[in-house]
């Protein structure tokens, strides 16, 4: 059953205005959370973290810090949520804190737009092969003025 | 008035309660954002960088791209790259808008595919890391292969050695790399490949340190190219290791580092390809740098900046 009041938790993969939830969900309560243990365990450096908040700044969302999956409950509580939207991670430190969020609320992950719709899935381990498969694809969309 | 140059766009406003607690949002301009997460993050280390975040700026370093001088130009350091990677990084911009833009500027320029083919490609290999990342999880972190170094695995260091973190290994080259890595949160694809390879082959250092390393301070740091393409240099991600000598480093900045150099007349990267080989490796056919790319072999066309740093040519 879809959501009557969600609330978007935006990541560090995903802020930008191409955002699937917040595409799909441009008036609801939205939120970035500083991941402090990550920041602290990884020694990031303070441009890398004014660099997110720059990015931040620029979308329509709340900004904490703190333990990522604790401060979205608490975003969800606050706004009254029967749910929480986010886009797809390919980070397992995201999906870690995803699969968090979904054992207290469920928590619906939307795909990113794909550089390429590939018919089925590419064959990796080398760049050659995958681009085999990929190249002509991505390059559909193109169709020159000059030609 | 404040410079312009430090001001910082207004956020969009919300339309719901905001907490007492929550970070702030408003900041007269990028000095006071600057004082502002010293507070917020007093355990963290560093200033801004000059590259801005957000949407706005993204959309400025966009304007900036030329797919058709960058097809030509990218090995350099002074080459027509994009750096728009931090961008695509954190979605700021995603992969599929600046496909369309590439398009887009073919078009409005009556140019051919070609001149947008490696730009295009380029984005394809930040495309294939992050599948492979889907693939791999937290493998990412451990060795794809046994090194081909020739090596005991136990020989490399552990830690980035402290004249490399705070650039006084007296290489006019590498300790420019690392302020430029320090102080500004990004590299220059070919810097990265030959940072990287100085740490691991001259230095002996294991590819993790380095890996993480980087990842404390590239804007557009991500484990999947970040990782991947360190195992790449250090050959745990590749049959070869790839390293490279002077006159390639020399050719591709344009000769900026050696002339002044204090460690000129004992360079560590002097000398044939062959020779540096016999030096650094216990086992022969390393994958040299030709930096071009109609280099020979494999190894030697892969040093293709954007999204990412170095890449195993496949």
């Amino acid at each position: 059953m879809p959501f009557q009041r969600p609330v978007l938790w935006v990541h560090d993969e995903a802020l930008g205005p191409r955002n699937p939830a917040l595409l799909a969900w441009p008036q609801a309560p939205a939120l970035f959370v500083f991941d402090s243990g990550w920041i602290r365990e990884a020694s990031i450096s303070r441009k890398r973290v004014g660099f997110l908040y720059e990015s931040a700044l620029a979308l329509p969302l709340s900004l904490r810090k703190g333990d990522v999956a604790a401060e979205v409950m608490a975003f969800a509580k606050r706004h009254k949520a029967d749910g929480v939207v986010s886009s797809t991670p390919v980070d397992p430190r995201l999906e870690r804190i995803a699969d968090a969020i979904d054992e207290q609320l469920p928590l619906e992950l939307l795909d990113p737009e794909p550089f390429v719709a590939l018919r089925r899935p590419p064959r990796l381990g080398r760049f050659s092969r995958y681009w085999r498969e990929a190249e002509s694809v991505v390059w559909e969309g193109f169709v020159s003025s000059a030609s | 008035m404040d410079d312009p140059v430090t001001q910082l766009p207004a956020p969009p406003p919300l339309n719901w309660a905001v907490a007492e607690d929550d970070l702030p949002r408003k900041f007269p301009n990028r000095d006071v954002f600057a004082q502002h997460l010293e507070q917020l993050f007093p355990q963290i280390e560093g200033g801004l960088s000059p590259l801005r975040g957000g949407r706005d700026a993204a959309e400025q370093q966009l304007e900036r791209m030329n797919a058709k001088r960058y097809g030509r130009s990218r090995n350099h350091l002074d080459g027509a790259v994009t750096q728009l990677s931090p961008y695509i990084r954190h979605g700021v911009l995603s992969l599929a808008e600046v496909r369309e833009a590439v398009f887009d500027q073919l078009r409005q320029r009556r140019q051919q595919r070609e001149d947008g083919a490696t730009l295009i490609k380029e984005l394809g290999w930040r495309d294939f890391w992050q599948r492979m990342w889907t693939g791999l999880g937290d493998q990412i972190n451990d060795n794809q292969e046994e090194l081909n170094t020739g090596h005991d695995p136990n020989s490399y260091g552990r830690n980035v050695p402290d004249d490399i973190r705070t650039g006084r290994t007296g290489l006019a080259c590498m300790d420019r790399f690392q302020a430029d890595l320090v102080e500004t949160g990004w590299l220059h694809n070919h810097a990265r490949l030959w940072l990287a390879a100085y740490v691991v082959h001259w230095r002996r250092v294991h590819w993790k340190a380095g890996a993480d390393w980087f990842l404390r301070h590239l804007l557009d740091g991500d484990p999947a190219s970040n990782h991947l393409s360190w195992q790449w240099v250090a050959s745990s991600f590749s049959h070869k290791p790839y390293f490279f000598n002077r006159d390639n480093l020399e050719r591709y900045s344009q000769g900026r580092f050696c002339t002044d150099c204090p460690s000129a007349g004992c360079c560590p990267f002097e000398g044939s390809y062959a020779q540096l080989e016999n030096q650094l490796f216990a086992t022969p056919a390393a994958s040299h740098d030709t930096g071009g790319t109609h280099g020979r072999g494999r190894g030697a066309t892969f040093a293709r900046p954007s999204a990412a740093t170095a890449r195993p040519k496949r």
